[in-house]
């Protein structure tokens, strides 16, 4: 089955049933999230109970809306879905997103498949039950019970996110919100009753809207599927995945060796790296991965230049880029010494990394930048920019900004800090350009850059 | 699932082309005599219910001569007493080199496994192993060398690594072809200079 998902993340029509005029339940926050997210589309909240809910008309059932609906976003008891979808069934409701738990996860696996049959029935494709539900900041739907007041929704952007897990979805979109890349669509699809993770991958790998897929995943329901879509999607968009169950310890009574070795996670996490999947091991590197890829550059290679306003700073980071395995420092050609030595003051040190000392302002960046960055023996660029210095300010990060438009290869920024860093990072990444806070993180994001690269180079 | 006759999984090996140390069945002391001639051999006790069986004492290395293989040949027949079904296997000792493990298993989602990592008792202690689904490719087979940490001990030169990624395209091809096969265990497979060994071999049916 290839699930039509436009209609349920681009509706013209949505009705929210369990629409409850009490602020504290889920259905009330779900219709107050769709009006104040500024969604252009018709609202319908159905409440048997209740004339209008937060000012809008509310209808006793799905089968009173004067229209067909795209997606009815269910926020009912569980045992009471049943008779709703019949309802919405009838009402020739185009999908749905059954936000409500009480189903497979606490063992009413009868309940579950009652409600896959009744969906199917009527041919209305299925998010959840047990999920948060979807996203998309363009069409601003918003099916998330998460109060706007305490997580505060990402700006447009082209990265969209799978998670089984509505509360590991909702911590990273959280953190997402903070960083500058922004969101295309978010997805808690939750027990995966009826669509999965192979449906929306496969959607989403067709996406314009999507250029960077990032995934959290517990389990793979069907294995001979997903293999079959993982040869195709990585090598049409990068997809980060974040695989729990790492130390679910492989079977004791195994056979032999092999199979002792080869447990669920193992053999999950070979499979990925097999067919071009980045793996992260926790969530910040979720976060780091997206942002890489999420600025759309090609690394022809791997040789880091470093230029740094703060000589500590630039020690740390080639550390850590000449322990990598994959990474090693740039070492600058003749030519281009020599055009940074007549640009550049006599105190700084024409050497990688290169330390345009602690005065340096967006003029010393761009010579610098434009400089090495014509460098043939320059394939990425680490521009390490201490915010706390007297020189550095927005106007550094614009300049970084424009020369990441003209510039051909990779920029990252390393810069450490809160409050005014803060808001340069997300000046930066707004701009593309994707800013870490530690050598660790630039290092392991610019690796799986490179992996990607390689990757690709070796399956065309 | 049940272990496969050593001397059949041992044909099979051959027709995919993966070589291991020549080996027969010996029911006395004479015919491990006769078949080791003038080189060393070990004798092993092979049963299913067995799987550690250095562990357990159970296998006799670098044995030459009479007397040595005959007094070895007697204790494993001791040791066998407690043992309900077993044979006793000769080989002809491999030469030295770097243990490897290449092995085999079905997963119940993605099907066929292989595996490679440093091998012998290393498997356990270190745990450096690497793994692909099956079929392979020859990329895949040189990722799976390039991801060990002992990459560096495996293949020492380009002719080894050449020689481990065709082993590693056969036993993927092995595994891939022969659906009954569930489990390998090829642990060790001794690997010296453009050269190796597989030493003991264990199939799962």
């Amino acid at each position: 089955m290839k699930a039509d998902l436009n209609t349920l993340l681009k509706p013209k029509a949505v009705a929210i049933i369990g629409a409850s005029r009490n602020p504290d339940k889920v259905g009330n926050v779900i219709l107050k999230n769709y009006i104040d997210g500024g969604y252009g589309g018709r609202l319908y909240p159905v409440n048997p109970n209740a004339d209008s809910v937060l000012g809008l008309k509310a209808y006793r059932s799905v089968l009173d809306v004067p229209e067909t609906v795209d997606v009815a976003v269910i926020a009912v008891p569980a045992q009471i879905v049943p008779g709703v979808l019949e309802e919405c069934g009838q009402a020739k409701v185009r999908s749905l997103v059954v936000v409500s738990g009480g189903f497979a996860e606490v063992g009413e696996t009868e309940l579950q498949d009652r409600i896959v049959k009744i969906a199917r029935k009527y041919g209305m494709p299925m998010i959840g039950p047990n999920c948060l539900g979807v996203m998309d900041t363009r069409s601003r739907t918003d099916t998330l019970f998460l109060p706007t007041y305490k997580i505060t929704r990402p700006q447009v952007g082209f990265v969209s996110f799978i998670s089984q897990s509505g509360a590991v979805g909702s911590t990273v979109l959280d953190v997402i919100a903070g960083e500058g890349f922004g969101l295309s669509k978010f997805i808690s699809y939750g027990n995966a009753a009826d669509l999965d993770e192979v449906d929306l991958l496969q959607y989403l790998m067709d996406d314009e809207e999507t250029k960077v897929i990032v995934m959290y995943i517990e389990g793979i329901k069907r294995g001979k599927e997903f293999v079959e879509l993982a040869r195709k999607i990585t090598r049409k968009k990068p997809v980060i995945v974040l695989k729990a169950g790492r130390t679910s310890a492989g079977s004791s009574a195994a056979h032999s060796h092999t199979a002792a070795l080869a447990g669920d996670y193992a053999v999950q996490e070979a499979m990925f790296r097999q067919f071009g999947f980045t793996v992260a091991n926790d969530l910040s590197e979720l976060i780091y991965f997206s942002k890489i890829f999420a600025s759309e550059t090609e690394p022809r290679g791997n040789r880091i230049a470093v230029v740094t306003n703060g000589g500590g700073a630039g020690v740390l980071t080639a550390d850590a880029i000449a322990s990598s395995k994959r990474l090693r420092m740039a070492e600058l050609s003749a030519k281009t010494s020599r055009a940074l030595r007549g640009r550049m003051p006599k105190l700084v040190n024409i050497r990688m990394p290169l330390d345009l000392a602690g005065d340096a302002d967006e003029k010393r960046y761009g010579d610098a930048i434009t400089a090495i960055s014509g460098d043939p023996n320059t394939d990425m660029l680490v521009i390490i920019v201490l915010y706390q210095t007297p020189g550095a300010d927005s106007t550094v990060s614009a300049a970084i900004v424009h020369l990441k438009e003209v510039v051909d290869k990779p920029i990252v920024v390393m810069s450490t800090g809160v409050g005014y860093t803060q808001a340069q990072k997300v000046q930066l990444e707004s701009g593309g350009v994707p800013v870490y806070d530690s050598p660790a993180a630039l290092v392991s994001s610019l690796e799986a850059l490179l992996e990607h690269a390689e990757y690709l180079e070796t399956h065309k | 699932m049940a272990l496969m006759d050593y001397m059949r999984a041992k044909a099979i090996l051959d027709k995919y082309k993966i070589r291991s140390v020549p080996s027969r069945y010996v029911s006395s002391a004479e015919q491990a005599v006769s078949f080791a001639g003038r080189d060393s051999i070990a004798l092993k006790l092979l049963s299913d219910k067995v799987l550690h069986k250095s562990r357990a004492g159970l296998v006799k290395l670098n044995l030459s001569g009479a007397g040595e293989i005959g007094r070895a040949f007697g204790e494993l027949k001791r040791k066998g007493r407690g043992i309900r079904q077993y044979r006793i296997i000769a080989q002809k000792m491999a030469k030295p080199g770097v243990e490897a493990i290449i092995g085999g298993n079905t997963d119940p989602q993605f099907g066929k496994v292989l595996l490679l990592g440093l091998g012998g008792v290393y498997v356990e202690a270190f745990g450096d192993t690497q793994l692909r689904l099956c079929p392979i490719t020859k990329y895949d087979a040189g990722q799976m060398i390039d991801g060990l940490r002992s990459k560096d001990i495996l293949t020492g030169n380009g002719k080894s690594r050449d020689m481990l990624v065709e082993l590693l395209m056969q036993a993927s091809r092995l595994l891939t072809n022969n659906p009954r096969i569930k489990e390998l265990d090829l642990n060790p497979v001794i690997l010296r200079d453009g050269s190796y060994d597989a030493v003991d071999i264990r199939v799962l049916v």
